[in-house]
Parts: structure tokens; sequence; C-alpha cells
């Protein structure tokens, strides 16, 4: 079986250059069945990399040890959804599922678009053939999934703090929004290859980017969770070099969305756009590289490995190569608008990407930091949390702000006195919200006060949109309120979708902001008996007791939880001991209060052998917020998504599908 | 104008980093002597671990990943899950008198490689 | 296993190959889909955003970012700019 998907891998590589070139060629002397013979290259690729990924799966499934990798990813007493999600849990597995998700995104993109047009799309299919051989060429020659070996009698298990919900979904997600990133690029390359630099490639890319980028950010938030949970030191994010991995494409991508609302309505930005996309795709590269070779002294940090210089040569060419491409582009990209005013929507948008970019370029500084330094002084400096807090408060911030001042202005030309009405009651509610939070201390944090009061401006102008739209709906159309406001939201999927997903980023800033500005921590050696006070709760330990499980040993401690002197809960933190993986993990125990937002957090620390336990708590105010973003995020995100069958007809006219008279 | 505020943007973290003094200088044991202030050690733990790091502090020797050097590490506070002998860690603190003196709760231990193949027994 | 394994895999290889073959080998010369040349592309976009503009504004005054008196002041040049757009392809033949 190994050599099936052996084969499978060899054929898809073939495939791959042969759409590489095929395509190329086709694309350049214009012969359409060339062109087509390379797109079914692809989308042939795709098979190949489906029957190679069953082969790994079926092997997993039946733990078939005489695949390498089976063996040193699972074990026999490993349940059967951790044993498949192991196909993404090493390096070969990963590889082959980035290559999966990469060759579906590409057969979906060529074939299902109807927008791109045939002279777009002939120059997307050898662009996204390039990595795809890039990645085929890794999986067969460099990082196999399916070399094999004599069976041992038992594989080597998965790594006990993989043996998570988490670990089922979080990969998958990411890699959809990592590789998704890929669709956009390729149509960007393929507009300046093909010359037309039209807004067409962004109306055809417009889904996909979203969806990434969506992804992107659920997988993140997914991921934050999972480090909160599992990880246990009480926090969710740690500005690692992995973590950064993902959120600097994030950004750019965020960066982009709003961009090209400003070259569709103007026309303008056209280089900015693709540099954009670029940065886009060579981060969510460049992320792979990071968390894949020895490079940087990281707690995520992998092998040293080969596969660390392909990467980094991979993400070169792609650089110089569209580097160049745009260079000798450039012409056909000048835009003739400009700029009216510095005090107008399309102003604010340019304000928010520049923030964004400047936060995603000082994240990249600070990962690269010590690769650099290294280089030059001969010592590896790293930066930690005070840098990257710093900066993001100085463009975090401002950032915030903006997502509230940008909705209120007009998009062209704001004057002083529609400003003045239309800025007047955010401004008095954020006033007033901030007054009332520095009575109830949140002064002690002058950051978080800010983050507190900029978001309660934010929250004002939302639901003032909401409420001003619906209103507009109705004196047209005289519909009873909730029709208005579903018609409302359903002709303008993109404006209040994005506005839904503004009010999930304005949770997430006030889950950030309540969790790390106003915590608090204690700790304390507790014999049988003895209490702990954190603000009200008082907790009392009780003792430890232990229990076996298929493939752990639990130890848990019971702590009594009372509030204002009734108990309001049991909580049992403690270890579990991994025999087969040797490893012992830290089992935190969290409460949730519904009504605050807030996180009771419970520490073992430490189980001593006479009886007492080290044992830390941390209130953590408001981090459900952060949870509660992820979903108002993912809700805002799929109206933004949801497709429009206007918008569609009117495109489907302007791009010749449909004759004029079809106009409604 | 675009170019300008990027620059801009640019000149200000730049000048935070080099100001700031920048970060923890990120050391081995062998190249620990002579700095005198927080920086940052990594190393493979070795044998024999005593102490209490919620006690009076854990006691281990830190070696060169690819070296024999080898440092005394006094530690307190907070001790990740897969800290044991043969991992490799990472820790901030100070080096005097030829002891490393942590600060409390900057262990950091390295996950056991998702992508490195584990010796199968 | 091997056996199968390898009359699979050859199988795979064989299919390949013949669906990348494929348009060289079918008769029918599908003719493209017309796609608009470039210039009209670039009108009619100009187009579509000059209308754009003008219904963003109709909404952001409807919703009170706007005094009527900025409206009136801004929706005469968006008129004639969308007015212009449309002249524009007139002539192309609509």
């Amino acid at each position: 079986m190994p050599e099936l998907g052996r084969a499978a891998l060899v054929v898809c590589f073939g495939l791959a250059v042969y759409a590489v070139v095929a395509g190329f060629w086709g694309a350049h002397t214009r012969r359409r069945r060339l062109s087509r013979s390379a797109q079914n290259a692809l989308v042939a690729a795709f098979v190949c990399t489906i029957v190679a990924s069953v082969v790994l799966f079926v092997a997993l499934a039946r733990s078939d040890f005489s695949f390498t990798y089976v063996a040193q990813h699972t074990s026999r007493e490993l349940p059967t959804p951790y044993k498949l999600a192991s196909f993404w849990g090493g390096q070969e597995g990963s590889l082959l599922f980035w290559l999966l998700v990469l060759t579906g995104y590409s057969t979906a993109a060529v074939l299902l678009d109807r927008k791109a047009g045939r002279e777009l799309v002939v120059w997307v299919v050898p662009v996204l053939g390039i990595v795809a051989a890039f990645f085929s060429m890794l999986v067969v020659f460099v990082a196999s999934p399916f070399r094999t070996q004599l069976a041992p009698l038992n594989g080597a298990g998965l790594n006990s703090s993989l043996q998570s919900p988490y670990f089922q979904i979080h990969p998958p997600l990411l890699y959809l929004g990592y590789v998704g990133l890929t669709v956009p690029f390729a149509f960007a390359m393929g507009a300046m290859l093909s010359g037309r630099t039209d807004e067409r490639w962004i109306v055809a890319t417009r889904r996909w980017t979203l969806a990434a980028w969506m992804f992107l950010g659920i997988g993140q938030l997914l991921g934050a969770k999972w480090a909160y949970e599992e990880v246990g030191w009480g926090g969710y994010y740690a500005w690692d070099p992995v973590e950064n991995a993902a959120l600097m494409p994030w950004l750019a991508a965020t960066a982009f969305l709003h961009s090209v609302m400003v070259q569709e309505k103007k026309g303008m930005l056209k280089v900015w756009n693709m540099l954009l996309v670029m940065l886009a795709f060579s981060l969510s590269l460049f992320g792979t590289f990071l968390t894949r070779s020895g490079v940087l002294n990281s707690i995520h940090s992998f092998t040293e490995g080969s596969i660390g210089p392909w990467f980094l040569g991979f993400i070169c060419f792609v650089v110089a190569s569209s580097m160049a491409l745009l260079f000798t582009r450039l012409p056909l990209l000048r835009s003739k608008t400009k700029l009216e005013s510095l005090v107008s929507r399309k102003a604010t948008f340019l304000y928010n990407n520049l923030l964004l970019v400047a936060l995603c370029l000082t994240i990249l500084w600070g990962v690269t930091f010590p690769i650099l330094s290294e280089a030059v002084r001969g010592e590896a400096v790293t930066v930690g949390r005070p840098y990257y807090n710093f900066f993001l408060r100085s463009f975090g911030l401002p950032l915030l702000l903006l997502m509230g001042i940008g909705p209120l202005i007009a998009w062209r030309r704001a004057s002083l006195s529609s400003l003045k009405r239309v800025f007047f009651w955010p401004t008095a509610f954020a006033f007033a919200i901030g007054v009332m939070l520095i009575a109830l201390g949140a002064g002690s944090s002058i950051p978080g006060l800010i983050a507190y009061t900029f978001s309660a401006f934010v929250a004002a102008t939302i639901v003032l949109e909401f409420v001003r739209g619906t209103a507009a709906r109705r004196t047209l159309s005289g519909e009873p309120v909730p029709r208005a406001f579903a018609s409302l939201v359903a002709r303008n999927r993109r404006r209040y979708g994005g506005y839904i997903v503004h009010a999930a980023i304005v949770l997430l800033a006030i889950g950030i902001a309540g969790s790390s500005a106003y915590n608090t921590s204690r700790s304390a050696r507790l014999g049988p008996g003895q209490s702990l006070k954190v603000r009200n709760y008082t907790l009392v330990y009780r003792g430890v007791s232990s229990a076996r499980t298929s493939n752990a040993i639990e130890q848990r401690a019971t702590i009594d939880v009372y509030r204002g002197g009734n108990r309001i809960a049991v909580m049992h933190p403690g270890k579990n001991d991994y025999p087969v993986e040797q490893q012992i993990s830290n089992e935190v125990s969290i409460r949730s209060d519904w009504l605050t937002g807030e996180d009771l957090f419970l520490i073992t620390e430490q189980i001593n052998g006479n009886g007492t336990i080290d044992f830390k708590a941390i209130i953590n105010p408001l981090v459900n917020m952060i949870w509660l973003a992820g979903l108002v995020f993912l809700l805002g995100s799929v109206i933004t998504l949801w497709p429009d069958a206007r918008e569609e007809r009117r495109l489907a006219i302007r791009y010749g599908r449909l004759a004029p008279e079809a106009s409604a | 104008m675009i170019a300008l505020s990027v620059a801009a943007a640019l000149a200000v973290f730049l000048l935070y980093t080099s100001i700031a003094g920048g970060g923890t200088p990120s050391l081995r044991p062998s190249t620990l002597s002579g700095h005198a202030g927080r920086v940052s050690v990594a190393g493979v733990v070795l044998r024999p671990i005593t102490g209490d790091a919620h006690g009076a502090g854990l006691h281990f020797r830190l070696r060169d990943k690819n070296g024999t050097a080898t440092v005394p590490v006094v530690y307190t506070g907070t001790v990740p899950d897969a800290f044991k002998a043969g991992g490799d860690i990472v820790v901030d603190g100070r080096y005097m008198n030829g002891v490393f003196t942590a600060i409390p709760g900057t262990l950091i231990t390295k996950c056991p490689s998702k992508y490195t193949p584990k010796k199968t027994s | 296993m091997l056996a199968a394994a390898l009359v699979i895999g050859a199988l795979l290889a064989v299919a390949a190959v013949w669906f990348v073959a494929r348009p060289f080998l079918s008769r029918s010369d599908e003719a493209p889909a017309a796609e608009p040349p470039p210039e009209r592309l670039a009108l009619e976009e100009e187009r579509d955003r000059a209308l754009a503009a003008l219904k963003e504004l109709e909404f952001d005054h409807r919703t009170g970012k706007i005094s009527d008196e900025d409206y009136r002041g801004m929706v005469g040049e968006l008129r004639r700019q969308a007015a212009d757009a449309l002249k524009a392809l007139d002539p192309e033949g609509r």
C-alpha cells in the first residue's frame, strides 16, 4: 500500500510540473487546448493527492506500523479519532495535508469560478501549479509520508498535549486559511501576467480571500483557547513565533480586504493591493517555514531537518519573481484618481491599512530579530512581551477607534457640521462609560481604560448604523421593523456583515483588555482543609485523588469554591501521567461565570509527597468575551460571504456572460 | 504620502528597539560568562534535579545543546509539564558567582518535537 | 497487496494521462464565451463605480451622515460623472 501512496504522489508531481510548463506555454501562445490540458492536470493532481491521502488515512486507522510515519505518531492504545488526526500531526503528513488543501482549492477556484474569465484563468493555472509542484516535490523527494520500515510491535504514540479535541479541528482550520491565501495570490499574478489588471481578479477572488481570512481567524482563536485550557499558564497568547506566524498573514489579509474596497470604488491603490496580497501569501509560507526549521529558539520550534532551506529558497523565489513581475507591469497599474480629502471614509481605510501593515511588520521584525542580530552581532537577542504589547497598544488602539470613526464618515468628503452631528451620541456614550469605569476602579490600567472607552464608542456607532439603516429602509418600503432590518442586511451584506465582524473585534478588544490589564493571581502551598482567598472567592483544598484511564493516570486535587459564604462549585485541577509517551501534562480547571464573563482559573502546580499541594489561582475578567467574539466573527463572516443574487447578475452582465437585456 | 507614513512607522519602532535596549540576549551555558544583566539561557537539563520550585528552589544543571559546558541553575516558580532531565529549556535570569539564578516563572520548555521522529522504544 | 497497489497506481497514471490529453483528442472546438475587450470593460467599471457612488451618497444622506446642504452640493457632481460614464459607453453600441 505505501507504494500506491508514493506512486500517486509521483504522478501528482509530474502533473503539477506539466501544469506549469503547459500552462505558461499555452497562455503565452494563446493555445486554448494546451491551457485546457494544463487545467485538467491540476484537477488530476487533486485526485492523485486524494488517493495518497486515503492511503495514509487507512494506514493510520489500521495502525499499520510498517509505515514509519504511523509508527512515529500513533500507538495501538490511541483512540481512533486521534489516530486519524495524526495525519497532520507530523512533518510529512502535514505537508501532504497542505498539498491536499492546495490542490483542492486550485481545482475549485479554476472550475467553479465563472467571473474570472478565460484570459485570466489560463495564467492562474500555472501559478497554482508552481506552488503545487513545490509541495509535491517535498513530499516525494524530501519528506515522504510513505517511508517504510520493519513494523515494530507498537508505535511511539501521540504527544499528550495533542490528545485533545482541539487537535482535530485547529490545524485543519489554520491550513484552510494559510493555503487559501494562495488563491488570491495566484489570481493577482495571473492578472499581471495576462495584462488584465482591471478589477476582475479582485471580484473573482473576493470570496476566496474572505473565506481564507475567516478560517485563519477562527483557527487562531481556537488555538488560543486550546493554549488557554491545555498549556494552562492563565494566558492565551504568548507572542511565540508560531502564534505570530498565523497572526501576520491574517493582519495582511485584513488590510487587503479593506483596501480592495477602495480599489473597487475609486480604482486606486492597485499597486498597493498587489503588494498586500504578495505580502499575505509570502507571510503564510514564511510562517510554515518558521514552524518547521530549527531556525528559532521557540518552544514550538521543531526539527533541524532538511525542510528549512527548501522553504527559504521557495519563499525567496516567490518574493523575487512576484516583485519583478510587479515592476514590469507598473505602467498598467497606475491609477489616475487621487485622494480628495483626508477626512473621508476612504482616508480612514488608508489609515487602517497603514496601521495594520505597521503592526504586521513590527511583529515580523520581532520574530526575525533574533536571527538578524545573531548574524550581525554574533549574539541572538530575543524580544519579549513588552515589545509586542507596546506595539499592539500603539497600533491596535487607534485601529479600534478607526473602526468606529470610519462608518460615521461619508465616503467622499465630510463637512464639519455633519461630523459634529454624527459623532455626538457615540462620543457622549463613550465618555459616560469612561467616567463610570473610572468610578469602578478601571483607572488602574490606562491602556485598559482606553480600550474599554474606545470599545464603547465603536459599539455605539455600530448600533447606530443598524438603527439608522433600518429607519431609512422603513421610510422607503414601509416594512415593519424586523422585516426592514432583515432586508437591510440582505441588500447590503458586505456592509452589515462587516459591521458584525467589527462588533466581534470590539468584543475581542474588551476580552483582551479585561483579562490582561485587570487580572489577579495568587499562589500558596495548601494542606488539606487550608484555604486561599482571591478577590471575592475563597478556595478550600480538600485532598488529592487518583484514577486510571486507557492511556493515563489522572491525579486530581479537590477544591471547594466559595463566594459570599455559599459553595458555588467543586473544581478538580490536577495532572495526567502518560506512561507510554513518558509525559506529564497539567490539567487546569476553569470555571466561567456567565454573568460577569470572568474565569476562575485553578492550577495545581505541584503535588507534594506530604499531602500538600502548590496551588495557583487566577481571575481573568471578561476573558469569555474573546470566545464569544469568535462566534460573532463567524456570523459576520458568513453573512459577508453569502452569495448575493443581484450582485451576481450585475457582474455576469458586465463580464459578458449574460446579455444586457437580462438586467433587472 | 503612503511611503512617508510607512517610513515614519518603521522609524518609530526601530527607535524603540534600539533605545529600550531591545530584547534579552539569548545565550548558552558556554557563552554566559561576561554578561551581567538579565539574560536568557537555553540548554539541556541534567540530573540530578533536587529541591522544590515552590519552596526553597529547584536545583539542576544546564548543559549546552551541542557542547559540554554546564552551569548550575536555581529556579523558583511555575514548572511547565514537559520539564524533565534531557529536555530542552529556556530560562531567564542572572549569572552571578558561577550560579545562574533564574527569574521566577520564566522557565519555558520546548514542546516535545511535533515534527521530529521520536525514538521508538 | 503489492500487486493491488501497483495495479491501482498504474490505472491512476493512465487515467491522469488520458484526462490531460483529452482537450487534444476532442474534435469539437468549443468557441470561448465572448469576452468584452479591456477598454469596454474599463468603461463599464467606470460606469458601475459612478452609479455605486451615487447610491452610496443617497444612502449616507438617508441615514443622516450627510446634511441636506452637503448632499445638494455633492449630488450634482456625481450625477454628472455618472452621465459621462453612460455616454462613454453609448457610442460603443449598447
